[in-house]
């Protein structure tokens, strides 16, 4: 085939989606999806994230635009006939077929003799340590089982794209971050293309290798995780991905910037930005008579709220201008470097780690 | 429920509760009792009815045509409630809202609700006609036979349709996803999880064939007496005798029993246990 070597690649070149009213799932997309990538689609409910997925394992069509998958278009392939499977959100396993039935489904519908279906499904099974479940019925089974059985039967046929809508979400905090785990590592073993869709920031941030931030029907920001966090590219997506303080800034001379806080230092002058982020964690704290007064972008003020999160502990606090701050502390330190509602404190906004938003 | 009522109101509606029971079963219990009434010239409860009506050509004949028209009507009731069902259920889940979400429902229920009377005096008028044109459809069996099929397959239809839209609809995407054309699709998921639900409409198919009166007795013809239209006349000819007590206990027995296989059927799909969740 002359597209083989663009196996488990995806190419999407304008795709929109316009559904009945004239509500726009997908609006002119292009996004270019390396072969053997993990690769999430992150955004909130009704951002066209799943609507994506479904262009892309052939449930829609798009209005406008291409798909190519390995190097093939796509848009009058139907579904069976894609190298693509579908982890759905609710699983959807086969509820007249045993585990092993449902598993074996793709290979016996692309007619694959029953020793090589048997052989398949039972490696996959013992993959996933699903064995023992063989001719248990779906409904037998608790909600983390049944995720593992409907990942096996997309995996089982070895596609060249797996995709994967909010997979997770049904389950308990705890299964969940074992699986995210157990996905990523299936994923490296077996070097498809995963595309995963969530809502949840933290699943995007642990399992990819790079993410698209979503919303209303576009696409924000693309790229390496750390990058899309560290270099949040607008406010939603800033907000959207962990925590941030955000101010609007005015120019002031020289490298600095008025803020609702004061004036603040930033590396290089600025130019259209006109939002100033910063990352809680980003921020130090000091006891208000440690304050090193010699540096730039100290604030003084009270701790408002302090949030024990195990790790680290959250602080709100309230300047003297009565903005409030957010800041993260570790708690790697011994109980001298926490601090109680009521305390004063210091906090120092490093310039380096300021990230100028345009708009 | 958590909240009782008190004890004198429970008192008092299984109280009320016990007429109702009363009238709905002691006359069943009833013909059922006097089915076993002594022979004639006899004193003691005896069988000689029931051997009656075994050596009674015309009842013989009768439930020879109400088995025929009973297992005809319901395959092709069943075949075309089932398809009415699919159809309607595809239907539903492409429109959402508004008249066209009702649609289905609206053409299912219509003929259900429909009163028999209305049903049986239109399908008379229609044959007729039919007849006169085109010199088919005289008044018989096929003619009863296509009556019983129009109501029926809304009935089944209701029970493919109500399986239907108890499935998850993700299931017949996951079978496209996993390489099954729309023949394989439907072979092999689509099948295999309405087929109670079509055992289940062919029984109850089944069930309203065989003791429908009104319908049947207006699409009727010479040499077409089914057992419901021979009971009847046999009534209104001689009054009430020991051997229509039996024929009508034999009845019940039937329908009690196509009722318990409906059951069995209907529980075959739910006997998993439920889901647990968590590990």
């Amino acid at each position: 085939m002359p597209g083989t070597t663009d196996r488990g690649g995806i190419t999407l070149e304008g795709i929109s989606r316009v559904f009945g009213g004239g509500i726009v799932a997908v609006d002119q997309i292009d996004l270019a999806i390396r072969p053997g990538e993990f690769f999430t689609l992150l955004g909130p409910s009704g951002c066209g994230k799943t609507t994506l997925l479904r262009m892309i394992a052939g449930f829609e069509t798009p209005d406008s635009g291409r798909i190519v998958i390995s190097g093939r278009e796509m848009q009058t392939v139907p579904p069976h006939r894609r190298a693509v499977n579908t982890v759905f959100q609710s699983y959807a396993l086969f509820p007249h077929l045993n585990v092993a039935e449902n598993i074996g489904f793709g290979l016996r519908m692309r007619g694959i003799a029953r020793a090589e279906r048997k052989f398949r499904t039972d490696q996959i099974m013992a993959l996933l340590q699903i064995d023992d479940f063989a001719t248990r019925n779906p409904a037998q089974l608790s909600g983390g089982q049944r995720q593992r059985v409907a990942l096996a039967r997309a995996l089982v046929n070895e596609p060249e794209v797996v995709l994967l809508d909010e997979p997770l979400s049904a389950l308990d905090a705890k299964l969940r971050a074992e699986l995210q785990v157990e996905l990523m590592r299936m994923q490296k073993r077996l070097g498809m293309t995963f595309i995963f869709v969530t809502h949840d920031q933290q699943e995007a941030l642990v399992m990819s290798d790079r993410i698209a931030v979503m919303e209303r029907g576009r696409l924000l920001q693309v790229g390496p995780v750390l990058d899309v966090y560290e270099q949040p590219r607008s406010v939603f997506v800033a907000e959207f991905l962990g925590l941030s303080n955000i101010w609007p800034i005015t120019p002031a001379p020289g490298n600095t910037a008025d803020t609702p806080l004061g004036r603040l230092t930033i590396v290089t002058p600025i130019g259209n930005e006109r939002t100033a982020m910063i990352r809680p964690e980003k921020i130090w704290i000091y006891n208000d008579t440690a304050a090193p007064l010699d540096r730039p972008n100290i604030f003084r003020g009270t701790v408002r709220e302090a949030i024990y999160m195990g790790a680290s502990t959250q602080y709100r606090v309230e300047l003297h201008d009565g903005s409030i701050v957010l800041a993260l502390d570790t708690n790697n330190q011994a109980a001298e470097r926490s601090w109680q509602p009521g305390e004063a404190v210091a906090l120092e906004i490093k310039p380096e780690n300021i990230i100028l938003i345009d708009g | 429920m958590s909240q009782q009522l008190a004890r004198p109101i429970r008192r008092a509606l299984l109280i009320t509760s016990m007429p109702v029971y009363l009238l709905l079963y002691a006359p069943l219990a009833l013909i059922a009792v006097f089915s076993f009434a002594p022979a004639p010239g006899g004193a003691s409860a005896s069988a000689h009815w029931y051997a009656d009506l075994l050596h009674d050509p015309d009842v013989l004949a009768a439930l020879r045509r109400s088995l025929i028209l009973g297992i005809g009507s319901s395959i092709l009731g069943t075949i075309l409630g089932t398809l009415m069902g699919f159809g309607l259920s595809r239907f539903r889940t492409r429109a959402r809202t508004g008249f066209a979400a009702a649609l289905p429902s609206l053409i299912i229920y219509t003929p259900i609700i429909m009163p028999s009377l209305v049903f049986g005096i239109s399908d008379l008028i229609f044959f007729n006609l039919m007849h006169k044109a085109t010199g088919l459809f005289s008044a018989g069996l096929l003619t009863m036979g296509i009556a019983h099929v129009t109501f029926q397959a809304p009935y089944v239809a209701l029970v493919v349709f109500a399986r239907m839209a108890g499935l998850d609809p993700n299931l017949f995407e996951a079978s496209q996803d996993l390489y099954a054309d729309a023949r394989q699709s439907f072979l092999h998921l689509t099948m295999p999880v309405i087929r109670p639900a079509i055992i289940g409409g062919f029984l109850l198919a089944f069930t309203l064939s065989i003791d429908d009166f009104t319908i049947s007795y207006f699409t009727a013809g010479p040499g077409s007496t089914t057992l419901p239209i021979y009971i009847y006349s046999a009534v209104a000819l001689k009054g009430i005798s020991p051997d229509i007590n039996a024929l009508a206990t034999l009845m019940i027995a039937t329908v009690i029993g196509i009722g318990l296989l409906q059951y069995v059927f209907s529980r075959q799909k739910e006997r998993h246990p439920m889901p647990r969740t968590g590990d």
